[in-house]
């Protein structure tokens, strides 16, 4: 008697862990991705062909285009319009027996791949983008390869697309091999490029530029920089140096080179005008200059027309400023040449009022 | 062995700058030796017989870092040494004159490079290596295979200009210092 109460127990128990298990595979939603513009069938569950059920996106009824062919859902040439959670019903009780996520995207294309060494002779980067987006998640798989061996290769963590390799020799006359395979649930598209260690060396800007003006020098500017803080090894692979100046309201640049140096006299600069000035750098033998430095803007030292007395000793701040953008327009010093004259004339017009009424 | 006390005269280093730029003279070489090797990202395989005997450029960078002063020369010497004598024969070879004339006026830099290095390795007081026997009889190859060892002696040749430019740099920071 026990025996066919503990077994009837363990036959319920069982019918309703099935039921549940049942239940609860209709409340998972499995995604399916489909190709933009083309048609697709959708599938309820495993109902046999003359099954009749009925369909709700997103909880409401089907507007698109759509047929019904027993337990399938067919759309015709679908776009993102139809992306969203379809569940089927089966009739005439209604119970749910399936939920599909459906995604509409596109296949990959080619992306486009560039490497490039910032942080010679340590490492380079590559990164890589789809010109097309593909509205579903793509992944990327990333193959690097010098002298028939494969490098290994590690995810940047600050950049999305991008990934970073260590150089496994410097002065190498193999090229390397780098492929980026775009994949997502549609298909798989993939480019390769192929480069010498020396053509992709491109250092960061050199940084931390900044003019100052020489007193009593009405022509002159001393520029100095530091080079970029990414460059790991500055005393092994020197960078050599390009400066360009020009005031502001000429369009022509001045261009100096210089190596081994990271400052520079300017002794032709036009007295009293504002200059802008950059450099850029690049290491002594191989690659590309880098992108121009951010801009620093600087006027010479300009002779002060009116007579100082003791007690009017001004300080001339000097004048620089850093810019993000090479404006030409912006007056943004902190006491402009006339500002100054501004201050000394109010302090001496008393002194020119006065005399212009006595010679009234 | 006892290091000379005596310092290289700062002419013998400046020498070491280089004027010889590989570049143009790179592209017309490859115009001479014709598709595919003139074409962008062609690297066909390296020959054997250039990866036994000619010394490559290519070294680990901590390795690099840590040569001492006579390693450094010494490897610059063995290498140009036979570099010479490679483009020496692609020059023999050559039937274009313009490229033959080049490759010789080529070869009169690097002898007066060669001269250079041996003449600042005596000063310092390092033994010169001995001079290495003449390449042996190698196979007779086919034009293709002549084209690409000449192909890869340029290219090693390139490697080894733009790293001893690096390795004087260093050699002269370490004398000086």
């Amino acid at each position: 008697m026990a025996n066919l109460v503990t077994s009837l127990c363990c036959v319920v128990l069982a019918a309703v862990v099935v039921a549940y298990a049942q239940r609860r595979s209709q409340l998972v939603a499995r995604n399916q991705y489909e190709r933009m513009g083309s048609d697709v069938t959708m599938q309820c569950g495993s109902l046999d062909n003359d099954a009749s059920v009925s369909w709700k996106v997103n909880g409401t009824d089907v507007k698109a285009q759509h047929r019904l062919e027993g337990p399938r859902l067919v759309l015709n040439e679908v776009d993102l319009g139809h992306n969203g959670l379809y569940s089927c019903f089966q009739n005439p009780h209604g119970e749910r027996r399936d939920t599909i996520y459906l995604h509409i995207g596109i296949p990959p294309r080619d992306p486009t791949v560039t490497c490039r060494s910032n942080t010679y002779p340590k490492g380079f980067y590559c990164s890589w983008h789809q010109l097309h987006p593909t509205y579903i998640p793509t992944t990327f798989e990333v193959d690097v390869q010098h002298n028939q061996r494969s490098l290994e290769v590690q995810k940047d963590p600050d950049h999305k697309n991008r990934c970073r390799v260590r150089f496994p020799e410097v002065f190498s006359s193999y090229p390397y091999k780098v492929n980026v395979t775009a994949v997502n649930a549609l298909g798989k598209a993939s480019t390769t490029i192929s480069f010498e260690e020396s053509s992709i060396v491109k250092p960061d800007p050199p940084e931390r530029v900044t003019a100052t003006p020489i007193r009593f020098n009405a022509r002159r500017l001393e520029v100095s920089w530091q080079s970029p803080a990414t460059w790991p090894d500055i005393d092994n692979f020197p960078l050599k140096y390009f400066l360009r100046y020009r005031p502001l309201i000429r369009e022509q640049w001045q261009h100096v080179e210089l190596s081994d140096s990271t400052s520079h006299t300017i002794t032709d600069a036009y007295a009293g005008k504002e200059y802008i000035i950059q450099v850029a750098a690049k290491d002594t033998e191989i690659g590309t200059w880098s992108d121009w430095s951010v801009a620093v803007h600087a006027t010479p030292w300009i002779e002060d027309p009116l007579p100082i007395t003791s007690t009017t000793e001004v300080d001339f701040p000097t004048e620089t400023k850093t810019s993000p953008i090479p404006s030409s327009n912006a007056p943004q010093k902190a006491e402009p040449p006339v500002g100054r004259a501004a201050r000394l004339l109010t302090f001496f017009s008393p002194l020119l009022l006065g005399m212009l009424l006595l010679f009234m | 062995m006892q290091r000379s006390r005596v310092r290289p005269h700062p002419a013998a280093l400046c020498c070491m700058s280089f004027p010889l730029s590989l570049t143009p003279f790179m592209s017309s070489a490859l115009t001479y030796l014709g598709p595919p090797f003139n074409e962008k990202d062609f690297s066909p395989p390296r020959p054997n017989s250039t990866a036994l005997s000619l010394p490559s450029a290519a070294t680990r960078l901590e390795l690099w870092h840590g040569l001492e002063n006579q390693a450094r020369l010494a490897q610059n010497q063995k290498a140009y040494s036979v570099l010479l004598a490679a483009v020496r024969e692609l020059a023999r070879s050559t039937l274009c004159p313009a490229l033959k004339t080049s490759l010789l006026h080529f070869c009169t830099g690097l002898d007066g490079l060669l001269g250079s290095i041996s003449a600042l390795m005596t000063t310092l007081g390092y033994a010169l290596p001995p001079p290495s026997a003449n390449m042996e009889m190698r196979p007779t190859m086919n034009d293709f295979a002549k084209k690409v060892e000449g192909f890869w002696i340029l290219r090693e040749l390139q490697s080894w200009l733009w790293r001893s430019a690096k390795d004087f740099n260093r050699l002269k920071k370490r004398l000086r210092g």
